[in-house]
């Protein structure tokens, strides 16, 4: 009985105009967007290319370590672009894509630059799948749905097939089964058409875990279709008139897509003040800088063998002046201490200072970097508590629309959710560390290349090469399981009571 | 025709459309209304504060010396906020709000400093920014977006639906021609929305000219004026589309889907996709200023003119003046390709209505990329009021050796603060209509052609 019910079901849907114009419009989206999307995506990989070589290179002009390994120095390390980016930006586009890697201080996401693009063009919203999804198959699932229920309550056929000894619960399933498999034509025929685009670009690889995501996103997205065709299902049982219906899910929809997302942000209370947070974890950072950092440098520099009381050492020379800064920036907790020197050659009478230098710049580059580690511990739960814990708090906010969980899922599918963006700086700080332990290895701090190049420039290649390989389809999963998971139990929930109203009314 | 309007007009006011719009819109009013009274002070108070400390820094130059004021440089011009930031202030936050005159460098061994130079910083704000992206509800947006959707609600099925239930035959049966029977339609469906959107703009203004932290003047109540009778535009044009619709299709579901989907298409997705195929953000070219050489060349020439005191005064300042102009020129040809790239974007996504009207709304408002054009045109005109300050000053001290870049070739005299030129940052309503002007037209063109097209559908229409 359920199959022919089903059968009766789907035919009514296909062979509907509504269907031809939801396919057509929907493959025409897709198609287009994508297209543009991967164009948009070749740029920035190029971009990337670039930046990754000019910042070699520039590394490469310096000729002593100190000029290189600074804050304001030329060890970049760059983001690559994220070629699932095209199913949904997240923060592929926003967050800064590069950032400098220094023993003077712990790299984090706000310390990071931006290669590339005319920030100008930021004013343009970004486009990806999972937004044409967000607004289509939302649109598209209550257009399916509104007149399933009410239009038989209209025309009376409802009575007619309640009349054979049918359950309300298969007619129920029936045309729930049948309206979602036609849904399910357009949306995957349009991913279909776009992973089919990213396989044949010839810049992209997609290796198992990329399909393995891909998968994901597809799974998110027929949830969320079905949630909305439940919304649908639900107001078309509860009004009973189609036109009502209609009406009420034109509103429902602009209500959840459009007005929600949007207003639920400024809404809510802006939280406390973080500036006293910021504050006070900036003057310990300052602190710890500038009375134990400071303390011991002095120290050294005045129990030295050969007592000097300046950061310079007194030493002159051709080439670039020496110079101390103490770069700082209490919006984002930032502090660090660097010396370099840059120098091309020296007099003769000056080589007796050398040793001291050396014996100095081993001394300092354990110092600052034994510092700027006791820093980040203050700086890195104190910018949890003053960027990230509010921002998670709107996500949760957010989260209460089924676009919110449905933008978030795929975010974390396509791995350029916070998490992922937040990936590219927990690698930074892995090879930070990676970088301090070769120069330990090398005795680079000690060297004499630190601060000149008279005998020989920095040799730049013992320092590793740096990789960025984006989380595993595992910890994607699991990123993303909880929203898709929150919106299966909403469907369910929906689902129940459409059951409960339908059974309870009267035909 | 006005009886018509009328049966439509009681038809709409009691129907459920009518009171979910209101709610709707009232609702998104007032949540605009008080996110400007919340962050509107704010802005106000920071731009004082910017421009206090602006001033405080030109006096404190102007008394040290004249050297230290033509040098350093006007410093950090600011932009003046609009009052009607609640209207359109969607795209204020890519666009930075100041612009700042800089002194590059410093060398101490010649006692020399670089000369200030314009540099146009731009606004990132999202690149340490982990918020979840969402858009900013101003007017443009609730004009935008949720009115054209109301307007498309309110006439998808007013031709569509009386053909279904034969109404529309009855109709036609009396001598009445049918171009009437459209206009009468058409205005009874643009006053029944005009009411819930007139309420919802009245109790939004209420709101926020109750507060007297955010000050309406005449002139933003003109603008005000305008902007509203360019969402009644835009609204009828969206009432047109959807007559045309409702006309050429049996049926009203179907009427919807199509209304649905082109709407999507025009006002979601159209300016993003436009705006991405048209800008595919270009990198910017910047050009390496190549200071070693030029160093080495003035070293050369000023080893040369050992002995002769104010040959070397000569070519320090040459040599001071000719890097700042460079910088300038290089800092204001790296905007310009900045600005064409948007302004190809911008007239390429003027295929969307939707565009159009937050381009129009931008313009009256007085934020937007339209007006920062403007801001910046403020910033060079009194970067050059200030250089011809500087020269007239000097000229007008007889002891000055007049070779500008050089503490010893200037004027040793200390500025009248009073005498140094502020800036204003002041807007032009010509310019922006003038800059509006194009915008409407197209608006209106968008219009008589939705219109006339369903006036042309519905003539020839079977009923």
């Amino acid at each position: 009985m359920l199959t022919t019910l089903i059968r009766r079901e789907l035919l009514d849907n296909l062979m509907t105009f509504r269907f031809a114009v939801a396919v057509l419009i929907m493959l025409l989206l897709v198609v287009a967007n994508t297209a543009v999307l991967l164009k948009d995506y070749e740029q920035r990989l190029t971009l990337y290319n670039d930046a990754v070589k000019t910042h070699q290179q520039q590394l490469q002009e310096k000729k002593t370590y100190s000029a290189g390994i600074t804050y304001a120095g030329e060890m970049r390390i760059d983001r690559p672009p994220n070629p699932l980016s095209i199913f949904n930006t997240g923060f592929d586009k926003r967050i800064g894509n590069k950032v400098t890697v220094s023993h003077t201080y712990v790299p984090s996401l706000w310390d990071s630059g931006w290669h590339g693009s005319n920030p100008f063009m930021d004013m343009f919203a970004s486009m990806d799948i999972a937004f044409i999804f967000e607004v289509i198959l939302s649109l598209l699932a209550l257009v399916f749905a509104y007149d399933t229920l009410a239009g038989e309550y209209e025309h009376g056929t409802l009575r007619l097939i309640l009349t054979h000894s049918v359950r309300r619960g298969h007619i129920l399933l029936a045309k729930y089964i049948s309206a979602m498999l036609c849904l399910l034509v357009p949306l995957l025929m349009s991913l279909l058409l776009a992973v089919i685009l990213l396989t044949t670009t010839p810049s992209i690889f997609l290796n198992t875990d990329d399909f393995l995501r891909i998968g994901g996103i597809i799974l998110a997205s027929v949830v969320y279709l079905s949630v909305f065709y439940l919304i649908g299902l639900l107001i078309s049982a509860a009004t009973r008139r189609t036109s009502t219906a209609l009406m009420l899910a034109m509103f429902v929809w602009g209500f959840l897509v459009l007005v929600y997302p949007n207003v639920i942000l400024a809404v809510i209370p802006r939280p406390e003040a973080p500036q006293t947070r910021a504050a006070s974890a900036f003057g310990q950072i300052q602190q710890i800088w500038q009375v134990e950092f400071s303390g011991e440098l002095g120290h050294f520099l005045t129990t030295n063998a050969s007592p000097e009381i300046d950061w310079d050492l007194g030493l002159t020379g051709s080439g670039a002046e020496p110079y101390a800064y103490s770069w700082k920036d209490p919006q984002t907790l930032y502090y660090s201490f660097e010396n370099i020197f840059a120098f091309e050659g020296f007099d003769e009478k000056e080589e007796h200072k050398i040793p001291h230098a050396q014996s100095y710049f081993r001394f300092l580059g354990r110092l600052v970097t034994r510092t700027a580690d006791q820093t980040w511990l203050i700086r890195k739960p104190a910018l949890e508590d003053i960027f990230i814990h509010p921002a998670n708090v709107k996500r949760i906010w957010l989260k209460l629309s089924p676009v919110g969980l449905y933008d978030a899922a795929t975010q974390a599918w396509a791995g350029t959710d916070l998490h992922g963006a937040r990936d590219f700086f927990d690698a930074a700080r892995r090879y930070r560390q990676e970088v301090i332990d070769a120069l330990y290895d090398k005795e680079a701090f000690g060297s004499r290349q630190w601060f000149s190049s008279d005998k020989g420039a920095a040799d730049w290649s013992i320092l590793p090469q740096f990789s960025f390989q984006r989380a595993d389809v595992n910890t994607n999963a699991k990123r993303a399981l909880p929203d898709v998971s929150i919106l299966l139990m909403i469907n369910i929930v929906i689902f129940i009571l459409i059951f409960l109203i339908f059974v309870k009314s009267e035909v | 025709m006005w009886h018509i309007a009328k049966r439509e007009l009681y038809d709409n006011l009691n129907s459920l459309r009518f009171a979910l719009a209101t709610f709707l819109l009232l609702g998104l009013m007032l949540t605009n209304a008080v996110v400007h009274l919340r962050e509107h002070p704010e802005r106000v108070q920071k731009y004082i504060e910017n421009v206090t400390a602006h001033q405080n820094r030109l006096k404190s130059h102007a008394n040290a010396s004249f050297y230290e004021l033509a040098q350093k440089g006007p410093g950090t011009l600011h932009k003046k906020p609009s009052a009607l930031h609640f209207c359109a202030g969607r795209g204020e936050a890519f666009l930075s709000a100041h612009v700042s005159s800089i002194q590059s460098w410093s060398w101490q061994e010649r006692g020399l400093e670089g000369l200030w130079s314009l540099w146009y910083p731009s606004a990132t704000p999202n690149r340490n920014n982990v918020d979840p992206d969402v858009t900013k509800v101003d007017w443009g947006f609730i004009i935008g977006y949720v009115l054209s959707l109301l307007a498309l609600l309110f006439t998808f099925d007013s031709i569509s639906s009386e053909r279904e239930y034969g109404t529309l035959r009855l109709m036609l049966a009396n001598a009445m021609p049918r171009h009437t029977v459209l206009i009468g339609k058409f205005l009874g469906a643009l006053i029944s929305i005009s009411i819930p959107f007139t309420l919802a703009v009245l109790v939004n203004l209420l709101v926020i000219s109750t507060s007297s932290d955010a000050y309406l003047g005449a002139d933003a109540w003109g603008r005000l004026g305008i902007i509203y009778f360019i969402a009644l535009l835009y609204t009828c044009l969206f009432l047109a589309l959807g007559l045309l619709v409702s006309a050429r299709v049996q049926r009203s579901a179907v009427s919807l889907v199509i209304l649905l989907l082109a709407w999507v298409t025009l006002i979601v997705f159209m300016p993003s996709t436009l705006a991405s195929i048209a800008g595919r953000s270009l990198p910017l070219k910047w050009e390496r200023v190549s200071q070693r050489e030029r160093r080495a060349e003035y070293n050369k020439h000023w080893h040369e003119a050992h002995g002769d005191q104010r040959k070397q005064l000569q070519l320090s300042g040459e040599y001071v003046t000719k890097d700042a102009e460079q910088r300038e020129r290089l800092h204001e040809a790296h905007l310009k390709q900045g600005i064409s790239q948007v302004n190809r974007a911008r007239s390429i996504t003027r295929f969307s209505p939707g565009t159009i009207v937050e381009h129009l709304l931008e313009s009256f408002a007085g934020t937007g990329f339209e007006r920062h054009l403007q801001f910046l045109e403020n910033v060079q005109s009194y970067a050059r009021q200030f250089r011809e300050f500087i020269v007239d000053t000097d000229s007008a001290d007889p002891e000055s050796l007049h070779i500008f870049g050089v503490r010893e070739g200037v004027s040793q005299k200390s500025v009248n603060p009073e005498t140094v030129p502020k800036f204003e940052d002041t807007r032009n309503f010509r310019r922006d209509f003038d800059a509006a002007a194009m915008d409407l037209l197209l608006l209106t063109l968008f219009f008589v052609v939705f219109l006339s097209g369903a006036f042309l559908v519905f003539v020839r229409v079977e009923v």
